[in-house]
């Protein structure tokens, strides 16, 4: 099986080399007029069909690694190295990715399949699709050639085959380590496709916005797994990694927000562009960038450019990634110098107080935000070549920046709906802000007495709790905003077909689901946001606890039922047997773990955590006191966590409602002629 | 057995690149007309949300007279043009 999958990468990068070459030979033919011995349509053809077929043979070279995992196949160094016999199946799985050859491979092969898609699906233009084929046939090469010579995830192992591998890192063995990652890649990977698609359409002069559209789908799709990957790392992280929090401004987390950061303010900006043909220049560079910072996250996780508890592979791939950086900028560069004059904007902005404005703001801020996390998270880097000693930069940093720019954020997130395309008028303004600002005002006075007291940054450094009333102001506001689109929207359908309210909502939504569905996404961020303004307010505990001994944290007691210990093939365990009273009721047990395990010989700590809308009662195992051999209980309350992971679940049903075609204008006419009295009808059918 | 894998995979691969295909889509340059329907398209979407935006009462009558009428004029720009080429297109089998 190794030299099955070895063969099959060779196989990928024939093809994806052939696809590359015969592809830009036949778009320079088709281009010039000029005829090799083949026809150039032929050979584009053939260079479609290669790219297609490379595919296959990624297919099979994943495949073949999969199933080295699950027979155990030592002889392959790679699987020596991440797997074991006492593995359980769904982690050998994961045994693909959680290495740097394995996640390699995962990259090249969830290229090829994008661009599978992509050449399977030519017919919605053609022309464009041959562009951007073989620009994503470039990408392809290099991953191709970065797995068949730098990393190659089929190396058999020098000397004799080991009886069993050394296993998977026990921080990778968590049911959600089997989809973030993939979730993650899908997010880098595939913005390779807008941005091909991009390039394409520059390189070719392609006129109009067409390439926006049909790439549309395409980018949300991948922000939707990258923003899905995203949290659910910060999920792992919460749950796995026992520190309380779930976002630590960590090198790797930074380099998977940023380029969610400029594919969100792409997905925002390119609204102008196919409304209003403005900022033209300014969205090619925000994909252009987009792609780069994937790369450029690839080569931080991937490179150990910078230390991290997430950075699983360190080697010295980097030289790679940094030469296909400064290609790709290269390339960039020099297609947009060539081609700027095709990107003159058709408007000029009009006010700036208008719809393109609050566009242009978002984006401002989201770049301001993402440049923040670059400059934090090369800084070390930086500061070692310059100075010569490496200078961390750590969470107060980010959090000083970030925050702020995240609560201005959540503001135009509320403002932008509201404001008309070109310019908004005094009157307009005082018509749409004044019941969102009501909103928003009663929610500031309200959250007052529940502990929320702004007036502490006067008299404290500590910024937490006035940033918290902000956000909850502002969160009232957006979602106030929000409500108010739905609620306008819905009355014109009611009055037009009679429908109930909800119906009339429904309805509403799938004329289209672009824009609702994007206010549902708003709504979600918006929860999310009340989510972590609840951070400001967290709390911990640590206590060696012995037998019915208790410890009490905010409104909870824990007391200590039981300690032991316990041991399967995979790991050994230590862990606490404790209940949890709530006045005076005992309202859960909780079995916070140490485990130890055996292939690895490396420790993990497997969080209890007692979850409500309220706050988060988290608990973990710190380990036996030295002295008495009594357990560590360390507990954290963690307000409002909850609603992160709902507003995440919002964020998704919203870009699945946005994914949705618009119901079209004639069957919407239709099902409102339903409602219409039948004495109407039958009127209407004597006229005919 | 890998032998016989990796030249089924090869064998097939080759085949699938290299089969005569009768039926090849041409790859057209898109046309100033085709550029102009779509923009009028997206013209008239505009203006459907504007109409629709009104109706909820999201604008006051000023601004949305005055942004319909800047639309419309666009518009009518892009249908000029449109009508312009199409008469064109038409007229263009008659002289040859």
């Amino acid at each position: 099986m190794p030299a099955f999958g070895s063969f099959a990468l060779l196989v990928a990068l024939a093809l994806s080399g052939y696809n590359l070459l015969a592809g830009a030979v036949a778009l320079r033919q088709l281009a010039t007029g000029t005829r090799g011995a083949i026809a150039p349509e032929r050979l584009a053809e053939t260079a479609r069909r290669a790219g297609i077929a490379s595919f296959l043979a990624a297919t099979c070279a994943a495949f073949a690694l999969v199933w080295a995992a699950f027979t155990n196949d030592f002889s392959v160094a790679y699987i020596a190295e991440h797997a074991n016999r006492a593995l359980p199946g769904p982690y050998k799985f994961a045994a693909l990715w959680s290495g740097q050859e394995g996640s390699l491979l995962l990259w090249a092969w969830l290229l090829s399949a994008y661009g599978f898609v992509l050449r399977v699906r030519h017919k919605v233009d053609v022309k464009l699709t041959a562009y951007a084929s073989t620009i994503l046939a470039a990408v392809q090469v290099f991953f191709l050639l970065l797995v068949n010579i730098a990393a190659t995830p089929f190396s058999l192992v020098t000397g004799p085959i080991p009886p069993d591998g050394n296993g998977l890192n026990p921080l990778l063995q968590y049911p959600e380590m089997v989809i973030h990652p993939p979730m993650l890649y899908l997010g880098y990977v595939g913005f390779s496709v807008p941005f091909a698609f991009a390039l394409g359409a520059l390189m070719m002069r392609y006129p109009g916005e067409k390439w926006i559209h049909i790439t549309r789908r395409w980018t949300m799709v991948t922000w939707l797994f990258l923003t899905i990957g995203i949290f659910l790392g910060a999920h792992w992280a919460y749950s796995v990694l026992g520190w309380g929090g779930y976002w630590g401004w960590d090198p790797v987390e930074n380099a998977s927000l940023m380029p969610w950061l400029t594919g969100t303010a792409f997905l925002h900006s390119v609204m102008m562009q196919e409304k209003r043909g403005m900022m033209k220049s300014w969205n090619v560079w925000l994909i252009f960038s987009t792609f780069m910072l994937s790369i450029l996250g690839t080569l931080l996780t991937r490179s150990g450019l910078v230390s991290s508890v997430h950075a699983f592979a360190q080697s010295s791939i980097g030289n790679w990634f940094w030469v296909f950086l400064v290609i790709t900028l290269a390339v960039c560069t020099f297609v947009y110098i060539l081609n700027r004059d095709h990107l003159k904007t058709d408007h000029k902005l009009e006010s700036l107080v208008s719809r393109e404005s609050s566009f242009l703001f978002n984006n401002l801020v989201l770049l301001a935000a993402c440049f923040t996390v670059l400059w934090g998270t090369l800084f070390p880097v930086l500061s070692e070549y310059v100075q010569g000693n490496r200078v961390t930069v750590s969470a107060p940093f980010y959090n000083r920046v970030a925050v702020p720019i995240g609560v201005f954020l959540l503001f135009l997130t509320g403002i932008g709906p509201l404001l008309a395309w070109r310019s908004t008028s005094t009157r307009s303004i005082r018509k749409n802000f004044v019941i969102p600002a009501i909103a928003a005002l009663i929610v500031a006075i309200a959250v007052i007495p529940l502990g929320v007291h702004p007036w502490t940054i006067l008299t404290t450094d500590h910024q937490g709790a006035f940033y918290s009333w902000v956000t909850f102001m502002m969160a009232a506001f957006v979602a106030t905003a929000i409500l108010a689109e739905f609620l306008r929207g819905a009355r014109v359908i009611q009055r037009h077909t009679g429908r109930n309210l909800l119906s009339s909502v429904v309805q509403l939504t799938r004329r289209n689901t672009r824009r609702y569905g994007g206010y549902i996404v708003h709504f979600g961020v918006v929860v999310i946001f009340i989510g972590l303004a609840g951070s400001a307010f967290n709390q911990s505990i640590e206590k060696t606890l012995n037998y019915k001994q208790s410890m009490s944290i905010g409104p909870y007691r824990i007391e200590c039922l039981d300690y032991s210990q316990d041991s399967n093939p995979n790991y050994d365990t230590e862990f606490a047997l404790l209940n949890v009273y709530r006045d005076g009721r005992k309202v859960t047990q909780l079995a916070p773990e140490l485990r130890f395990y055996t292939a690895s010989q490396q420790p993990s700590t497997i969080v209890a955590n007692h979850s409500t809308l309220a706050w988060d009662l988290y608990v973990i195992y710190a380990g036996k006191d030295a002295s008495t051999g009594q357990p560590v209980i360390k507990a954290f309350l963690n307000p409002l966590v909850a609603w992160i992971w709902i507003g995440l679940i919002i964020t998704v049903l919203g870009t699945g409602v946005a994914l949705f075609p618009n119901l079209s204008a004639a069957v919407a006419a239709q099902r409102s002629r339903v409602t219409v009295p039948d004495e109407a009808v039958t009127a209407g059918r004597a006229g005919d | 057995m890998t032998t016989i894998a990796c030249g089924l995979l090869l064998i097939g691969t080759f085949l699938y690149v290299f089969w005569p295909e009768r039926n090849i889509e041409a790859q057209r340059t898109k046309t100033r007309l085709e550029y102009l329907r779509e923009r009028r398209e997206v013209l008239f979407e505009n203006l459907r949300d504007l109409n629709f935006e009104y109706r909820a009462g999201k604008y006051p009558e000023e601004d949305y007279a005055a942004q319909r009428a800047t639309l419309e004029n666009e518009a009518a720009e892009v249908v000029a043009e449109i009508d312009l080429l199409e008469s064109d297109v038409l007229a263009a089998p008659q002289h040859t």
